[in-house]
């Protein structure tokens, strides 16, 4: 686009008025930030949305209860599951919460039954440090998600006391499902006995594989039918709408930042085009002597877009840096009914920032450069 | 044909209702390798003669060939690289770039062709040394005094081999000595660099360096001792 012998000149004309390009760079840097915050934000809304294995799995829940704290049905209700034509597999589960309300620092646990955890938890998770055999050889052993434990700064062989339940971490591990990054693993009849309300043979949920997504509903309401005139009747989702129905309020929340996130384009757009203007309206002259020096006008419009271009970038790089950092180190993730959204902290939220920036940078300095290129090298001269 | 034709040169603005003539029906020829003076009250119209030939403006009507190109009818862009080779202009108030160092700033012009870096350095060595300033590389405008602003000015008007220097009030914001030394140099140019001068100036003094002095009045030639 410009040649680059002439970045230098950009560079120094930049310089020229310090104070403001570095007050433009931290608007920009500001906005970048809060914008890459928000990517991030409904990434992990998207990621949690779409969870690998929606296609396959049920959830099966008490009926007309959506907290974990309310949902319960007893552990033996398996057998009975796993007799529906259909069903490939049940795993029970046992969720405890600290929070069921939409918080940013709820820790999850959920109580798998050992044997069948540890059958699925070659395929289902990548091993960061410990083990599987060391978490099925403690009985207060925990596996979390690498999320937590960056949250949390949790080594293995840490000890680690929520809502209650104190558990040692035998392993730390990361998942390609949303949910995974967020949880603490451990042994369902630990769980069942360290709760604060002892529920032995109680759980919360039982998760289904289904043989064929074909069956999905079929298989849903079959398992319903099984259970209606029972004590404790069910109510059984796809793993999709399940999470669908949990975080509709955040979900709704985070698709309203969208506006925010378009508020931060606006406001990056005008602090980089104002500040091009200012810098276009002090070089009337300077840019006449350029023409006269033989600079077309399109060259000359080029080198504004270009000041434009490197300024909003740098805010972005700033901005977009900053935001992955805190991200990273943070590990922040969004939790409600028991459902996580994971901010995202990816080199494409980077990537996107960066591209963003750059963009906005172009697209401020078009109509200053358009009008620069257009001047007229002798009113120029005249108008200073 | 003259190296330089006008022909029935006509400059025109309108402002509002009236319109003003700063030149009317120019005839003038200039040769190759002529330095020029060209004087006459304020507002007579010679900067903007000047600018016409330097091609930073286009006339109204007539005709204006340079080397037997018309540049009346050429498009901007076109007009742009044309100054580019065939014109370095001198200006009263000096307008280097002030973000720019002495060497910066003269090698602004030679950004425009496909010279290497090493080549754009003996180049601006070669102008910066011709005007005097070599110990200066890389002092900014405002380290200067008027004078090597102008020699810089200078430099960066000769960097690229132009075939035609315009100056317009070369000497008009400088002292005696400085002005003697600019007018010494420009001369040098014209005799020894054979390049075709076309001076502004309000001075006697500075327009006798020339071989030719030439008067405008209210946009038109006044035939005299020339
Ligand atoms: N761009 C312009 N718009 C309007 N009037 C102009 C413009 N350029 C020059 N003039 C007028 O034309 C006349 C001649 O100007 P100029 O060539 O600058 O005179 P000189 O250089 O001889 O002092 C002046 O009256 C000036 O006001
Ligand atoms: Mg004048």
């Amino acid at each position: 686009m410009v040649a680059l012998k002439f970045v230098p000149f950009a560079l120094k004309q930049i310089a020229r008025r310090p104070t403001r390009t570095l007050l433009t760079i931290c608007g920009v840097a500001t906005a970048m930030f809060l914008f890459c915050a928000i990517q991030s934000m409904q990434q992990g809304m998207k990621d949690a949305a779409e969870a690998n294995a929606a296609e396959t799995t049920l959830i099966v829940y008490r009926e007309n209860r959506f907290c974990p704290f309310t949902s319960k049905l007893p552990e033996r209700y398996d057998g009975r599951i796993a007799a529906v034509p259909g069903v490939k597999s049940v795993l029970p589960m046992k969720i405890v919460v600290s929070n069921c309300r939409a918080s940013l620092d709820v820790i999850t646990f959920r109580g798998v039954p050992s044997d069948m955890f540890v059958k699925q938890a070659q395929s289902q998770f990548r091993i960061l440090e410990g083990s599987i055999d060391d978490w099925n050889r403690r009985s207060d052993a925990a596996l979390i998600g690498a999320t937590m434990a960056t949250r949390r700064k949790l080594k293995v062989g840490d000890r680690f006391d929520a809502n209650g339940v104190v558990s040692i971490v035998a392993a730390i591990a990361d998942s390609d499902e949303a949910q995974d990054k967020n949880t603490a693993y451990v042994h369902l009849d630990f769980l069942q006995r360290a709760a604060a309300i002892k529920s032995l043979g109680i759980v919360t949920e039982f998760i289904v594989k289904v043989n064929d997504p074909k069956d999905m509903e079929s298989v849903a309401r079959k398992i319903d039918a099984e259970f209606a005139h029972d004590t404790e009747p069910t109510q059984t989702r796809s793993e999709k709408a399940f999470v669908a129905r949990a975080a509709g309020d955040l979900i709704e929340l985070v698709g309203f930042t969208r506006w925010l996130g378009l508020g931060c384009v606006f406001a990056v757009l005008a602090l980089v085009a104002n500040t091009v203007v200012m810098s276009v309206q002090d070089r009337v002259r300077e840019h006449a002597v350029l023409q006269t020096l033989g600079f077309t006008g399109f060259l000359i419009a080029r080198l504004i877009v270009l000041e434009g271009a490197i300024v909003s970038l740098a805010g972005g790089i700033v901005g977009a840096g900053l935001a992955v950092l805190a991200l990273r180190w943070g590990g922040v993730s969004l939790s409600t009914e028991g459902v996580n959204i994971n901010f995202s902290a990816s080199p494409q939220i980077l990537l996107t920032g960066l591209l963003v920036s750059l963009t906005l940078g172009i697209v401020a300095g078009l109509v200053p450069a358009w009008q620069a290129s257009r001047s007229d090298i002798v009113e120029s001269f005249r108008s200073v | 044909m003259s190296y330089i034709e006008c022909r029935k040169l006509t400059r025109a603005f309108h402002k509002g209702d009236t319109v003003i003539k700063p030149l009317r029906d120019l005839d003038l020829d200039i040769e190759e390798g002529m330095f020029l003076a060209l004087m006459g009250p304020s507002g007579s119209g010679k900067t903007t003669l000047l600018n016409l030939l330097a091609g930073i403006d286009t006339a109204t009507s007539g005709s204006l060939k340079i080397g037997g190109i018309e540049l009346t009818s050429m498009p901007r862009s076109r007009l742009a690289s044309w100054r580019a080779d065939t014109i370095g202009y001198i200006f009263q108030l000096y307008n280097l770039v002030p973000v720019l160092t002495a060497y910066e700033n003269v090698e602004l012009p030679l950004l425009l062709h496909n010279y290497s870096k090493k080549e754009r350095h003996a180049k601006v060595s070669l102008a910066l040394d011709l005007v005097g300033l070599a110990d200066r590389y890389d002092h900014y405008p405002r380290q200067l005094s008027g004078g090597q602003e102008q020699r810089v000015a200078i430099a960066r008007a000769i960097v690229g081999d132009p075939k035609i220097i315009v100056a317009d009030e070369p000497t008009g914001d400088l002292d005696a000595a400085a002005a003697a030394a600019t007018m010494a140099m420009l001369k040098r140019l014209n005799i020894e660099f054979k390049k075709t001068m076309i001076m502004v100036t309000h001075d006697p003094k500075t327009a006798a360096v020339a071989q030719k002095t030439l008067h405008l009045e209210k946009g038109q030639l006044i035939e005299n001792n020339a």
